[in-house]
Parts: structure tokens; C-alpha cells; sequence
């Protein structure tokens, strides 16, 4: 039996020759990465453990991202200074501090995700840097213990292959490919702790910010990571950023064995929205057209890079946010910032009347824009439950920065595909 | 130290979320703190009103798939305060089993048990031996037993305990 992706980045950091799907392995991450908002239990364990020393400075990789500024009455100062003491303290030189961008930009802009390479982090949604080749593993706060010392337990996951096939249609985008993937999967536990392995001919035409998009979305479904293939649009982007570091590429063997398969064709897909609050309760936009909106964002680690700039910009230019609306646009990192406003993407955005926000988590998780009861807010955020933004009461849809970016301009829920055809005109 | 634990059953269906079902996440100020007295109040409050007055030290949660799917650490923590015992399940991510196990809640992944498990009646669930049993219904299930690593991190109470043997006598660890 051959072994896919995962098994093979596993095994190399464990120093094996291979592993198999269930077994309990020890492995030295390449990297660890963790944020500052949890930042004081993390310090708290080190005390209560006694222990105060990091193995591998350069394996550890710091980013201020959830909070980009203390507001008056929260901790985060805290949080920021006590973070950054640390790293100062034991020779963390990879530390980014607020503004700097969100982890997983960070990871692969500035080349710590490589392919072949293991991360452990604080979360999930980090899988995005398995666009790059490189395999995260989400381990909470146990992100200390390879910080600590230099390995920490798994247990290899089997691998599920999504095929991707066709291209995109006019009006659509990869988080309509995300929430096809979250209709069919999020509630049926298929995918539980799972790899999902991504294939098929469609990714050569996938961009790397959307691929980033595709796996930082993938733990809706339970997977516990995501991967893709390392291509030449992969290596473009990794090699001036790994500055000589180490790559490796690995492919799943042809006899691997796959938990689950599926094709998608993204020809069949249309501009759709997740309703609250629930990540498979999505539906083509039509059915929800007309919803009156108080907020609009574009953000979040699924949905702030350049590619989201371009296409809510592509929206945005020339037309007014409806006055009643308010709309928060939020970079990436400091480098996508740069570059939209290189490309007069933030002026864009300003003469609409969007707000544009420091690169972070921001929105996502109510730092930012909290809703009051009754308000309804269209995003690209990862999350629609109630209470996630503010008030249990205040209603979250998910969609594409098209269709956040239209319904912006017409204060309801719309299909972006009148306003696109306007432009094409 | 004995594996085997045995108590009451507490059977919950699919898809409980972890920040909107076991927890309350707009009443979490501060994800950089665990407020244990806050977290244990609002456990299940929602979806199952009763719990929090009826649960006692040594039941055990059943869950279905995807159990405390989008979940933060004060998910776990709010569910041990509670007494909670063990947590068994159709199906999680590993984030919640490994949450969980870090403060000394064990989370037992093991496909078929919501159709063995009936609501109230005792269940016996072994992490070491994988062997899941309701006594409601009389079946037993068998999963994967945990590693010894796994057992290791349960039997010092979580991750705290753990890593004080690990790191004991090296440079910065403690004596």
C-alpha cells in the first residue's frame, strides 16, 4: 500500500522511513506558531510547569494578529508586551508584531511554509499553508511543548482526496467552492480528523491566495488539515521567499489509500451564501436575495489576500456602500496592504465608503465590527454562529467578496453577477 | 490507576457545537483567561437546560458526529467543571480530544457508540482498551486505544503534570 502526502511530511519528521494512518508518532515540527491572544495562558503554563527555556528559537514563530490594538478595558497590551518580552528573552527572532499581518500570511510570505515541511500551531485554519505543501497540525496550547523542547506526539491521519475539475464561471470564486465543500461535509462527520488532500487539474488555475483560501477553510468539515500539490506556480511563489532554506516535495503514491473520494467541477458552481447559523446551511444566493444588511466585510484568514482586494475592488470602484451599510475591508498582512495600495485598491475602498482595517484577525472573531440585536452582517469570515460577532441575536451570512462587495452596494443581499456584467460591458 | 471508567450517560446528538452549544462564546470576554465558575454555569445551558442541575461528579457525555465542531479550550474546561468523567464520541477534531486530554478530560473518539448509549444509564469506557459498553442496551463498541503517551498526559491530570516529569532536569526545567 503507498502512502499519501501527509504520511510521507509525517514520517520525515518523525525520522521514519514511513508511517501508517493510526499510528502514534513522535515528530520534531519544522516550525511552531502561535498567537498573542491566548498568549497568558501559555505563560501561565510555563510557570505552573516550572520550566522556562525554548529548545529551538528558530523553530518558533510569534505573530501578534488577533489584537492589533489594545482598547481601553481589554488585556492586550498585555498580551502584546508580555509576548514579545518572551521572545526578546530567549532569542525568538521570528516574532511579528501587531500590524504585521496574520499567521498564515506570515508563514508563507515570509517562507516558513515550504513544502514537505511540518507546522504545529494554535489553530486550525492554518492548514492554509498546506496551499505551499507544508502540513499543519492544530494542537491548541500545546503549542508550548515544542516551544519547550523540540518534539511532541500525533496520530497520523488518514487522507481524503477531493478532486477538483473545470474551471470557475463567471461571477464565482473559490469560497464558493469552500461552501459546496461545507454543504456536503461540515455536519456528516465524514471527514473527521482527517487530510484533506486536494487534486485534480483544476489547481493549476487556481491561484496561490486562492488555494490559501481552500485549505484555511477546510476545518469546517472536522478535517484536522489540508494539502495540496507543490506545482510550479507553488515553487514560484515559495523559492525567493525560502532565501536557500530546505524544500521537499512529496506526491501521494498512486496506491495510497483514501479515506473518501470526491470531484468537484467547478463549472457547476454558483455564487452562494452560508446562512446562519450553521456552516452546511449554504444556498445559491437567489434564495436569500433581497435581505436587508447592516454590515460588510471582507476578511479573515480564508478571505484577506490580494486576489480578495482585487476582486471586492473590481466590485467597489466606481459605486457608493449604501449609506445604512457599514463595510469593513481588512488585508491580510502588511505586505497585501502594500500592494493594494500600490494598486489604488485602497483608494478604491475609500471612495466607496469602506473602512479599511489594520491587517489582522480582526472582524472574524468580534474584536472588530461587533453586532448589536437584530443586525445582520454578510462576510467572508470562517464562522456564522450566533454570539461569534457580538450579540446571539445578530445574524452572520458567509459569501465571496463578490457577493459581499455587492450586497455592500445595495445595502441587501444581491448576486454579484448584474454588477459584473456591467463592468464587462 | 484504573482506565475503566463507569457513570451515568449524558446522550447528545450531531453537530453540538463547541462555542455555540457546550459554550456561550459572546459571553467569553477574554480568550486569554479561563473564568471556570462562568464557563461551568453556561454549560449546555442551551441545548440541554436541565444538565447543569441534574449532572453529578462521574457522568459521562455522549456525543454524536462532529462533536464541539468550532471550539476554543474553554470548551473542555467548561465540561470538566462539571464533573464530566469522560467524554465519548461518534466523531470530533483531534483539537477538542487534545484540549480536552490537556486538563485531564478524557474525549474517547469511538464510531457507533450514540447506538449503543442510552440517555441515563450507566456506560463503561476504557481509553486504554478502546472497549466502549452501555449497559442500557447491553452492547459493547471497540475503537483505538489510546497510545501511551495519550495515557501518560490523563494519569498526571492533563499537560501540566505531564511536562513537569518531561522537562524535570534539564537546563530551565524544573528540579
Amino acid at each position: 500500500m503507498g502512502h499519501t502526502v501527509a504520511q510521507k511530511i509525517i514520517a520525515r519528521a518523525a525520522g521514519r522511513t514511513t508511517v501508517e494512518v493510526g499510528d502514534y508518532v513522535t515528530v520534531a515540527p519544522d516550525y511552531t506558531c502561535a498567537q498573542e491572544l491566548a498568549w497568558p495562558l501559555r505563560q501561565r503554563f510555563m510557570a505552573q510547569v516550572g520550566v522556562d527555556r525554548v529548545a529551538r528559537p528558530e523553530r518558533v514563530v510569534l505573530v501578534v494578529d488577533h489584537t492589533t490594538s489594545a482598547a481601553v478595558g481589554s488585556n492586550y497590551h498585555r498580551n502584546h508586551r508580555e509576548m514579545a518580552a518572551w521572545a526578546a528573552k530567549w532569542g525568538v527572532k521570528n516574532f511579528f508584531g501587531a500590524g504585521s499581518g496574520l499567521r498564515h500570511l506570515v508563514l508563507a510570505e515570509q517562507g516558513y511554509a515550504r513544502p514537505g515541511l511540518l507546522v504545529f500551531s494554535d489553530e486550525g485554519n492554518l492548514s492554509s499553508i498546506g496551499a505551499l505543501g507544508a502540513l499543519n497540525i492544530p494542537v491548541s496550547w500545546e503549542v508550548v511543548m515544542t516551544m519547550l523542547g523540540e518534539t511532541n506526539w500525533l496520530a497520523v491521519p488518514p487522507s481524503a482526496r477531493l478532486r477538483l475539475e473545470g474551471a470557475f464561471g463567471p461571477g464565482v470564486l473559490v469560497r464558493d467552492l469552500v461552501q459546496a465543500i461545507n454543504r456536503d461535509f461540515a455536519a456528516s462527520g465524514d471527514l473527521s480528523q482527517c487530510c484533506i488532500e486536494y487534486s485534480g487539474p483544476a489547481i493549476a488555475n487556481l491561484s496561490i491566495d486562492d488555494r490559501q483560501a481552500l485549505c484555511a477553510a477546510s476545518y469546517h468539515v472536522g478535517a484536522d488539515t489540508a494539502i495540496m500539490p507543490v506545482d510550479q506556480r507553488v515553487l514560484d511563489y515559495v523559492t525567493p521567499r525560502a532565501k536557500g532554506r530546505e524544500i521537499i516535495r512529496f506526491e501521494s503514491d498512486a496506491d495510497a489509500a483514501w479515506l473518501l473520494e470526491r470531484t468537484y467541477r467547478l463549472d457547476d458552481l454558483e455564487p452562494s451564501v452560508t446562512v446562519p447559523p450553521t456552516m452546511d446551511g449554504v444556498v445559491p444566493v437567489r434564495a436569500v436575495a433581497g435581505r436587508h444588511i447592516d454590515q460588510a466585510i471582507v476578511g479573515s484568514c480564508a478571505s484577506n489576500r490580494l486576489d480578495d482586494m482585487r476582486a471586492t475592488a473590481t466590485i467597489l470602484r466606481g459605486r457608493t456602500v449604501a449609506s445604512h451599510v457599514k463595510m469593513y475591508i481588512t488585508p491580510g498582512s502588511r505586505e497585501v496592504y502594500a500592494q493594494s495600495a500600490r494598486e489604488g485598491l485602497l483608494t478604491i475602498f475609500a471612495e466607496a465608503g469602506a473602512t479599511v482595517l489594520a491587517p489582522g484577525c480582526s472582524t472574524c472573531w468580534g474584536y472588530e465590527g461587533a453586532l448589536g440585536p437584530g443586525e445582520v452582517l454578510i462576510g467572508t469570515h470562517q464562522h456564522n454562529y450566533a454570539g461569534r460577532n457580538g450579540s446571539r441575536e445578530a445574524e452572520v451570512y458567509l459569501a465571496s467578496p463578490y457577493v459581499v462587495a455587492a450586497s455592500a452596494i445595495a445595502g441587501r443581499i444581491v448576486d454579484p453577477r448584474e454588477l459584473l456584467a456591467e463592468e464587462s460591458r | 490507576m484504573t482506565t475503566l471508567l463507569r457513570g451515568r450517560a449524558w446522550v447528545f446528538g450531531d453537530n453540538v457545537n463547541g462555542d455555540d452549544g457546550i459554550i456561550d462564546f459572546s459571553r467569553v470576554p477574554d480568550l486569554g483567561a479561563v473564568d471556570v465558575p462562568a464557563l461551568k454555569a453556561m454549560c449546555f445551558e442551551r441545548i440541554r437546560p436541565e444538565f447543569r442541575a441534574e449532572v453529578k461528579a462521574g457522568d459521562i457525555v455522549v456525543g454524536g458526529r462532529n462533536f464541539a465542531i468550532q471550539n476554543h479550550m474553554q470548551a473542555g474546561v467548561a465540561i470538566k467543571a462539571c464533573g464530566i468523567a469522560c467524554v465519548v464520541v461518534e466523531s470530533c477534531d483531534s483539537g477538542f480530544l487534545r484540549k480536552s486530554l490537556n486538563i485531564g478530560l478524557p474525549v474517547v473518539v469511538c464510531p457507533g457508540v450514540s447506538g449503543i448509549a442510552v440517555d441515563g444509564q450507566d456506560i463503561e469506557v476504557d481509553p486504554a482498551t478502546g472497549r466502549v459498553s452501555a449497559s442500557g442496551s447491553g452492547l459493547t463498541r471497540s475503537t483505538r486505544p489510546w497510545s501511551p503517551e495519550m495515557l501518560a498526559i490523563w494519569r498526571s491530570g492533563g499537560l501540566v503534570g505531564f511536562a513537569r516529569t518531561r522537562f524535570r532536569g534539564l537546563p530551565g526545567g524544573g528540579a
